[in-house]
């Protein structure tokens, strides 16, 4: 056995080659099984093979040609699934906070399009090498769903694996969803919260309509005008799930009202408050997608004004909400929303954990939940036979204080994270 | 009670059968059917018997409101409250969009009202463009869902704004650059109305078109469907009422007769400043007034503004309602309705039908509030003095038969309140001091 | 109708009984209301040459006055709005028509009453709901201007001027780090940022007074180098403490902030506005501070105050035995200022109290308690004949007189809906 590992070190050092060779078979021998799909194992052994899971069990046998990592007193999880994020996507993403130099051409309605880039795909985005891809999976992250983010219409998600040559190889799911923001133009139409949502609207109006005039013609093109061909409504089309932001009780009631009349399947993101609107999302079956960085107190804020007692409890119930969703059997997995580290995002997934949900529901909102709510469950989100190798490995509690991610697996490729640096963390912020 | 309403839903609560009350030994201002010294009986939500003696079914509430005066619930015809944007400034024409779409049923704004005695409301769209958003009205509901505020079976509205607010041309943006808008006169402003019913009759002939070869079996692509348009097409057909926002005799005169021109009516102009002007030509329209009481000169358009403006249109026939148009002035309705008796010299009940009953029909929901008749919703305010006295003030107010404000209680939960509060400021503290908070690293989502 | 014909058989009635200008006259059957003291039924004021010269219930008419007969009215003192824009602004929204604001942050040297302007259509409009005097207010940021007393009747602004500088208008610097209101998500400030700001304000300000000490001393000493500042001239009167410094400051820390420099640079206050002045009422009673407060009519400061923090806050004050006046801080409001008071009277404030804060505090806060404010021997005939009681809407002012003069009690508001009544 001894040689093995040090073989395996070597591999390591050596990651790049690794790729190029394809991956090896790992056993994980007498480990405690996380596998989410079902009761946790104990003395279980792992075996993945050309990337995927081959068996899970007590009995499972190692095979012969198999690496075999010792288990004794490590944990196997499922990788985890940032159900919502922009990793892998360099450049700068928000619109900056200075205003640019020339102004964006003034829209005068919804049909000049603004702010509609619905035809973009992250998948196209995303950079392999981007350093917050290997921050991530050093965390234990195997799996991002990374959105364009800039627009009303921002784009389309990918679900893709952290690691990989090309990104081609790394793609799960190129077309997750669009991802929709509220975001307003200023003294361009729209300009305010409810123009934005009647330019929602009427956009998928118009890609009713587009959709209609395309079939009229397509069966009978003689004598009639052509639909002109609009990339912004194809881009609507062809999302089969749609991002709403909705925090606050009060937006994800006007989010489902919202999604109801337009009859699109919605996610909701944000979530904040999600455990005041219960009974509106179990009648709805929307899923929630929850982000972990808890609201908190402006640390530049006046400390004498006043905060309302409204906005208090919102920040103090905030970490309660998953517990209650989970207890009302509603969907919703964990987002990071931009919190620094994969460490710091497990500290706050802690939070909600401290707040009464259960450790199990809380692996599933970083696990099977979010591949459910994107549709791959079938290939990803639990330790199950056949499906793709993304597993971390730590050697306790996920969401102990002390607990380390000793190994990741993605794509059956097995990934051990730089140990920590107090500089590690401070390159990586100059990065950003 | 507010807090505790405002964050726990009480849905379920209200669905079921609320006990009957009884408002017993009060001064009764029905505001329509005569003042009386009596009782009140409110079932299901509804005024069931008013009258002298009423005996009291078995199980209900009773409220002694021996020495105070209970009254309609205010109605104000023009509001912003409860809604989290106002202003879609960045057009001319901006029907597409709506107040609906954005009620904020957490507004603070919605309790102080209630305080206030104000029951239902006329949420509206800003005033910065000829043609503005989509009108909600609502009640105040206090601690409900953005949509149990909407008063059920209410018309729909729209805003239009004339003079000096919509032909603002528009200034620098958030680039420093200049945008101007059409239009900057009020000869503009009467152009883009008139544009945008040309096109929304243009519009609705060609569905009628769409729907006439559709059904002689022609194959025909569907025009697209426009929601600028669709609010103007409802106006045109009556489905839809016009609340206009104006000050000057010229442009009031202005889209009465555009409104004839188009074959479409005015329901209520707003503001209407300079209406006692030309308080006939508004009365042979057959628009109502929803107009302040006493603002004047806060700019050129109100330098010509009376007090007496409310009075001169009531003797000329206009239906007139006084309106807030201000979180502040709309918890005291009742006052500003007082001052039509000093200038102009209206009676008691015309003064309070300015608040109440006038503004209902303004809405056209005058058969379910307005006034203290059988049969209409049970919105009801108590006041401890004459409404119309400078030293009365609200003691309870009811919707829909439902308490939803009670000083009492409101004084008695303040130190619950205050508590929680300390409570929850001390525990962030401390949890900040424990665990400090994550510093980001990519932009937030 | 019936109270529609009665009033204008009153306004007849009243226009024919008290025509001509002669501020000399006997004025009975009325129920007098001193404010000074208990109310005179069947009362009778004697006025000569614009002042009060005897009040009393069997008063005796000499023989040359002319005689008023109140049968059946109500008198009172005129009252006093501590604080307005009167006759400095015509039109809020027009830049032109303001006078309200200088450039700069330390201008003390500003005079408001030479910027009055005697034809104001808010002055007719204002008197005639019984308001006779007014604090004319420049505002901006930092010590503003100097704040004047007018009396709303006169030919020129030297006829109308009572007290050319009744205090010097300080704005206390804030620490804001809220712009606006205004939009949608209101842009904020960081607190270190918003800070500094403010004591750089704070420094400015202190070195201003310090360096007007050092004129004062200049001055007196008779120094060779000296040279006159008229803005350093301007603020003598108030560090000799002749002059008031009226402070604006809303929130708690502003007022504490403005009772410190108060203290620190040893001059007389009067602070302004006060919304939260209930938090410090203690302090302002023992140093002795009176508060010019705004509008009762208002909403709370904070989402979680309770909804009738602004109504109840009189009364507060009132209790604990801190002395305050009403100021409207507007122009066309101005004349509602009875019903400011009024509506703190629902929230606990004694009636009495609300007459005194409109009349007699405010005559004392402003130095002219020997002038106006109360019916009293010696002093000025402001006086006011109405139906009822001033302080309810209903109640009509049948009567101005300023200095004893009858005023014209007619303004652009009467006239109009007079014309356009008779509109056929």
């Amino acid at each position: 056995m001894k040689p093995g590992l040090n073989l395996i070190s070597l591999i390591h050092c050596c990651s790049s080659a690794l790729f190029a060779e394809g991956p090896a078979v790992y056993a994980i021998h007498d480990a405690r099984v996380v596998r989410v799909s079902g009761p946790p194992i104990e003395h279980c052994t792992v075996v993945v093979r050309n990337g995927l899971i081959e068996a899970v069990g007590e009995n499972v046998v190692p095979p012969a040609d198999a690496w075999i990592i010792r288990g004794s007193g490590l944990t196997v999880y499922p990788g985890l699934i940032d159900a919502l994020s922009t990793i892998g996507i360099s450049g700068p993403r928000p619109p900056p906070a200075t205003p640019a130099l020339s102004p964006p051409p003034p829209a005068a309605g919804p049909e000049d399009r603004p702010s509609n880039t619905s035809f973009l795909r992250a998948a196209d985005q995303i950079v392999a090498a981007d350093p917050s891809v290997e921050a991530a999976r050093d965390g234990g992250f195997t799996t991002a769903v990374t959105f364009p983010t800039a627009n009303i219409f921002a784009g389309q998600g990918v679900v893709f694996d952290l690691a990989g040559m090309r990104i081609g190889q790394m793609v799960i799911d190129p077309s997750a969803g669009q991802y929709i923001t509220l975001r307003n133009n200023g003294s361009s139409f729209p300009g305010s919260l409810m123009g934005v949502i009647a330019y929602i609207r009427q956009i998928y109006l118009d890609a009713d309509r587009y959709k209609v005039a395309k079939a009229i013609y397509d069966k009978h093109p003689k004598g009639l005008e052509r639909p002109a061909y609009d990339r912004t409504l194809e881009g609507v089309i062809e999302s089969p799930r749609v991002l709403l932001p909705a925090h606050r009780a009060v937006e994800i009631d006007r989010m489902l009202q919202l999604a109801r009349e337009l009859k699109i399947r919605p996610i909701l993101y944000g979530g904040e408050e999600a455990w005041r609107s219960v009974d509106s999302l179990k009648r709805s079956g929307v899923p929630v997608l929850v982000t972990l960085k808890w609201p908190e107190k402006a640390k530049d804020g006046d400390p004498a004004v006043d905060e309302p007692l409204r906005v208090l409890e919102m920040r103090e119930k905030a970490p309660s909400t998953p517990g209650v969703l989970a207890k009302n059997g509603i969907l919703f997995a964990f987002y990071s929303d931009g919190i620094a580290t994969s460490k710091e995002v497990l500290k706050a997934a802690k939070k909600a954990v401290d707040a009464g949900l259960s450790t199990s529901d809380a692996v599933r909102a970083l696990t099977l939940s979010p591949a459910e709510i994107y549709g791959v469950s079938d290939r990803l989100g639990s330790i199950d036979n056949g499906k793709i190798a993304n597993l971390v490995v730590t050697d306790g509690d996920l969401f102990a204080d002390k607990t380390k991610v000793k190994y990741v697996f993605v794509d059956g490729n097995k990934f051990e994270p730089a140990p920590e640096s107090p500089d590690a963390k401070k390159d990586l912020e100059k990065t950003q | 009670m507010k807090r505790a309403l405002a964050l726990a839903p009480l849905t379920a609560l209200w669905l079921a059968a609320a006990p009957p009350i009884v408002i017993q030994n009060g001064t009764i201002l029905t505001v329509t059917k005569g003042t009386l010294l009596g009782s009140l009986l409110i079932k299901d939500g509804k005024i069931a018997q008013i009258g002298e003696n009423i005996k009291i079914p078995s199980g209900a509430m009773v409220v002694d409101a021996t020495g105070q005066f209970v009254m309609p619930g205010i109605v104000d015809c023009h509001s912003h409250i409860a809604a989290e944007s106002i202003n879609e400034g960045t057009v001319s024409v901006s029907s597409m969009v709506g107040i609906q779409d954005v009620l904020n049923p957490e507004d603070i704004a919605i309790y102080r009202a209630l305080a206030g005695g104000v029951t239902t409301a006329n949420i509206l769209h800003g005033s910065a463009n000829a043609i503005g958003g989509k009108c909600s009205v609502i009640k105040m509901r206090w601690g409900r869902t953005a949509n149990e505020l909407l008063f059920v079976g209410s018309k729909p509205g729209i805003k239009f704004a004339l003079g000096e607010n919509p032909k603002r041309r528009g200034g620098g943006n958030a680039f420093g650059a200049t945008t101007l808008r059409y239009p900057a006169t009020r000869m503009g402003v009467e152009d883009v109305i008139r544009e945008a019913f040309t096109q929304a009759k243009a519009y609705r002939a060609s569905w009628k078109d769409y729907e006439a070869r559709k059904s002689r079996g022609e194959l025909v692509i569907p025009p697209a469907r426009d929601l600028k348009l669709e609010p103007l097409v409802e106006v045109l057909d009556g489905r839809r009422l016009v609340h206009a926002h104006c000050y000057r005799q010229d442009e009031i005169l202005m889209l009465l007769r555009v409104a004839d021109e188009f074959g479409f009516k005015i329901r209520t102009l707003q503001h209407v400043l300079e209406g006692y002007k030309v308080a006939k030509e508004i009365a042979a329209h057959g628009a109502g007034a929803s107009t302040f009481s006493d603002w004047w000169a806060y700019k050129v358009e109100a330098y010509d503004a009376i007090p007496y403006n409310a009075a001169i249109m009531t003797r000329k026939g206009v239906l007139v309602s006084i309106n807030s148009d201000s979180d502040e002035l709309m918890r005291h309705l009742n006052n500003e309705a007082a001052k039509t008796m000093k200038y102009g010299g209206l009676t008691e009940t015309e003064a309070l039908s300015l608040i109440t009953i006038n503004p209902a029909k303004q809405l056209m929901i005058d058969s379910k509030v307005g006034s203290i008749e059988v049969g209409k919703d049970a919105d009801i305010t108590i006041f401890d003095a004459h409404p119309l006295s400078n030293f009365s003030k609200v003691t309870k107010v009811f919707i829909d038969g439902e308490l939803y404000f009670d000083r009492d209680r409101d004084i008695a939960d303040r130190p619950a309140l205050a508590s929680r509060k300390k409570e929850l400021i001390t525990k962030a503290a401390e949890e900040q001091k424990k665990s400090p908070p994550v510093s980001p690293r990519r932009p937030g989502l | 109708m019936i109270r529609f014909c009665r009033l204008i058989l009153l306004v007849a009635f009243a226009g024919c009984l008290w025509a001509g200008s002669d501020d000399t006259f006997f004025l009975r059957g009325a129920t007098v209301h001193p404010i000074s003291g208990p109310e005179i039924p069947n009362g009778s004021i004697l006025v000569r040459d614009g002042k009060i010269i005897g009040v009393g219930v069997s008063l005796t008419p000499p023989k040359d006055v002319r005689i008023v007969e109140g049968k059946g009215l109500q008198v009172y003192p005129g009252l006093i709005d501590s604080a307005t824009e009167i006759g400095l602004s015509e039109i809020g929204a027009v830049r032109e028509t303001s006078d309200v604001s200088e450039l700069g942050r330390l201008n003390p040297q500003l005079r408001a009453s030479i910027a009055v302007n005697p034809s104001s259509e808010h002055i007719p409009v204002t008197r005639a709901n019984g308001i006779t005097a007014v604090i004319s207010l420049p505002d901006g940021e930092g010590l503003s201007g100097q704040a004047s007393l007018m009396h709303l009747d006169g030919w020129t602004t030297d006829e109308m001027e009572v007290s050319r500088t009744a205090a010097m208008h300080l704005r206390m610097p804030v620490i804001q780090t809220i712009r606006s209101r205004f939009g949608e998500g209101p842009p904020r400030i960081p607190y270190a940022e918003a800070r500094k700001t403010y004591q750089k304000q704070m420094q400015e300000l202190n070195e201003f007074f310090e360096s007007a000490r050092r004129y004062q001393k200049a001055r007196s000493a008779a120094a060779p180098e000296f040279k006159p500042d008229l803005k350093f001239e301007a603020m003598i009167p108030v560090l000799e403490g002749k002059v008031p410094l009226l402070i604006t400051a809303v929130r708690e820390r502003a007022i504490r902030d403005a009772l410190e420099f108060a203290d620190k640079q040893k001059i007389k206050m009067i602070l302004a506005r006060g919304d939260e002045a209930w938090k410090v009422a203690g302090e302002l009673k023992t140093r002795n501070v009176p508060v010019i407060l705004g509008e009762t009519l208002s909403l709370p400061l904070d989402e979680d105050d309770p909804y009738d923090k602004p109504f109840t806050t009189p009364a507060e004050l009132y209790k604990a035995g801190v002395k305050f006046a009403f100021g409207t801080y507007n122009v066309s409001a101005s004349r509602n200022l009875p019903y400011q008071a009024a509506a703190a009277v629902a929230f606990g404030l004694p009636h009495d109290e609300a007459l005194r804060a409109i009349t007699v505090n405010a005559a004392q806060i402003w130095g002219v308690a020997d002038k106006m404010g109360s019916i009293e021997e010696g002093k000025w005939a402001d006086l006011m004949i109405t139906d009822g009681d001033p302080l309810q809407t209903q109640t009509q002012v049948m009567q101005v007189f300023i200095k004893g003069k009858t005023v014209d009690m007619d303004n652009k508001h009467h006239r109009l809906y007079e014309k356009y009544l008779a509109r056929p």
